[in-house]
């Protein structure tokens, strides 16, 4: 890995977002806009004493625990915004490996001298580390228009706004957990994420069909040659969010190096491998 | 002279297609060589098969690699562009320049720059905004910029028109090719080539049915107008090709010593054209 | 062994489930991670795969 490597590798992750602007860029933005257009007129609905009382209501909700502590109340603030990026994750993955097949420009991106690996892993570095960025950038943009809307409107109904900086830190903490929940689940989806790569490279067409239908079939398959459904099990087992969900910086840790944790890092990676040696075909 | 592709019994089927069928190549280092054939003949097959695009059974050392393997590691080395706008359509040509020269190791982007300054291909706009004509030279434009040894056009002026065809090749041999690189163009146009060309292959239904030096033509291949009473003769002589030429019949024959010729009629080095529409006939009768 | 596997894209992709599939199944059974039954809690239907025989009875 020298720095030639390290530049090759960001210009694949800069072709990831361009090409996928709209799912990474565009559609937070939008988002973003619609929250702030519904809160205008939430706020034109609610009239100035119910807006007084909710906002010395907060602070005393708030008093005497630290933005830290006050944060993971306003991780549900990022629900719709994390709704929107699983949805659009699931478009990009299954268009990952396939949509370039389709267009015959993988004729062009396989003319490059860019391994199958790290065109693989660029790809998760875009869902697991890259595009959640851009979602919390512009969540950071709305809490600052939303705190400087609230001062303002404070001031003016002349209510004590004393309190609001401190939500904000809050909020703000708060995209961090936001931020270090989404790579802690890309770690734990691996093998869900692993079999929706592998099916994009493998598709001839419609790659979900695919994922779907053999996921049933293997299940089945398990169930006839071994009796058992660990493979229904396991996918279960990963739905829990209370496995990857980061609400303090001591979770870090405990999230990241647990046997379960471990282990479907190791399956996912069977899968990750077998869409590796799969883009070879292209035909 | 050494080879810089070397291939031994190439073998491709989709279903029941053989695409390709134990295809033996061999192309000097150093050549521009024209991969000739009809159109479903195998062409684009055995290109990509050369570059890892296409995976096939058989032997294949390309610059020293095999491209099944090393794909990436031999792209470093070798160029390729397709007769389809394989360029990616959302990319403007500005991202498509940085993106090249973020992974390329031996891309110079002011090359690129200098040759696009010549065009009328704006910077800001995006490919699928492109004539076809444009996109071809903006593909040649970064390939150009990038020093392989091997450069592989398959069909690259299909569907342009003259002006943007001629001056293409023209590119191509004026500020590119300098004698150290090998150039494989494949087309179904040999008129168009026939000019630049220094090595010749004819493929037809997956098969090689010719490999040779441009230079070596002469010494196999030799047409005689025949005169009307040397006809029988010239029939025992097993001609692979005869044609009506203004009320003559003109035959075409394979390693027939010229001495032996001389009796028969006027002899002619065959065009390329001709050579081809006679192998192409010579193998069908197979 | 390599040549089949890596010799079209189904041959692959069944190895590589088969791969992960039998990974999933020992793993299960050393850890003994439950191998629960599929079962729908919902008010319109109940299905239970172990339990086929009880379902026929009661639809008919």
């Amino acid at each position: 890995m020298n720095k030639f490597h390290l530049l090759q590798f960001r210009a694949l992750l800069k072709r990831e977002m361009l090409e996928h602007r709209n799912l990474f860029i565009v559609a937070p933005v939008i988002l973003a806009g619609l929250v702030l257009l519904f809160s205008v007129w939430a706020m034109t609905r609610m009239g100035q004493d119910l807006i007084s009382v909710g906002i010395e209501y907060m602070a005393l909700l708030f008093n005497g625990l630290s933005p830290l502590e006050m944060a993971p109340i306003f991780m549900f603030l990022a629900i719709p915004f994390i709704g929107v990026f699983y949805l659009c994750a699931i478009i990009y993955l299954m268009n990952s490996l396939y949509q370039d097949r389709q267009e015959l420009s993988i004729l062009f991106w396989q003319s490059m001298p860019v391994s199958n690996l790290n065109t693989v892993l660029s790809k998760l570095v875009t869902i697991g580390i890259v595009a959640p960025l851009f979602y919390i950038a512009t969540m950071f943009v709305l809490y600052v228009i939303a705190m400087l809307w609230l001062t303002i409107l404070g001031w003016s109904y002349d209510i004590e706004v004393a309190g609001l900086g401190y939500m904000f830190l809050a909020a703000v903490a708060s995209l961090i957990f936001v931020y270090l929940s989404i790579i802690t689940t890309t770690l734990w989806l691996l093998p869900t994420i692993g079999w929706v790569i592998l099916f994009s490279a493998f598709a001839k067409r419609t790659p979900i069909m695919w994922a779907i239908g053999v996921f049933i079939l293997v299940g089945f398959l398990e169930e006839f040659i071994f009796g058992t459904q660990f493979l229904g099990n396991f996918v279960e087992s990963r739905s829990t969010p209370t496995q990857y969900l980061i609400l303090d910086f001591q979770d870090v840790v405990e999230r990241l190096i647990n046997y379960d944790m471990l282990f479907g890092i190791l399956v996912g990676s069977i899968l990750l491998a077998g869409a590796v040696y799969m883009r070879r075909f292209i035909d | 002279m050494s080879n810089i592709v070397e291939a031994r019994a190439l073998t491709k089927t989709y279903g029941s297609l053989k695409a390709l069928d134990g295809v033996d190549l061999t192309i000097p280092t150093g050549a521009i060589s024209g991969l000739i054939g009809p159109n479903g003949a195998g062409k684009t097959t055995a290109l990509k098969a050369l570059i890892g695009l296409c995976d096939v059974e058989g032997e294949l050392n390309v610059a020293g690699m095999d491209p099944r393997t090393a794909r990436h590691k031999l792209m470093e080395d070798v160029c390729f562009i397709a007769d389809v706008g394989i360029l990616p359509k959302w990319f403007k040509v500005s991202q498509l320049i940085d993106y090249v020269a973020g992974v390329h190791p031996k891309f110079d982007r002011i090359k690129t720059e200098k040759f696009l300054s010549t065009t009328d291909i704006p910077a800001n706009k995006r490919i699928k905004e492109l004539s076809k004509g444009m996109v071809t030279q903006l593909h040649l434009a970064v390939v150009m910029a990038i020093d392989v040894k091997l450069l592989i056009l398959d069909e690259p002026t299909l569907g342009l028109d003259i002006i943007y065809r001629k001056e293409f090749y023209d590119r191509l041999l004026n500020d590119y090719y300098d004698g150290d690189r090998t150039i494989v163009i494949s087309t179904h146009q040999v008129e168009e080539v026939e000019a630049l060309l220094t090595h010749l292959i004819f493929i037809n239904k997956g098969k090689i049915a010719l490999s040779a030096m441009m230079t070596e033509l002469a010494d196999i291949y030799t047409e005689v107008v025949v005169d009307p009473e040397q006809i029988a003769q010239a029939d025992a002589l097993n001609p692979i090709h005869i044609r009506e030429l203004l009320g003559k019949k003109s035959y075409t024959f394979e390693s027939v010593p010229r001495a032996q010729l001389q009796p028969l009629g006027e002899m002619y080095t065959p065009s390329v054209a001709d050579l081809f529409v006679a192998k192409m006939k010579d193998s069908r009768h197979e | 062994m390599k040549n089949i596997i890596l010799k079209n894209r189904y041959t692959l992709l069944v190895t590589v489930l088969t791969v992960y599939i039998v990974v999933l199944v020992i793993e299960g059974s050393i850890t003994g991670r439950q191998a629960q039954v599929l079962n729908f809690e919902n008010p319109f239907f109940d299905l239970n795969i172990k339990d086929l025989d009880g379902l026929r009875e009661r639809r008919a």
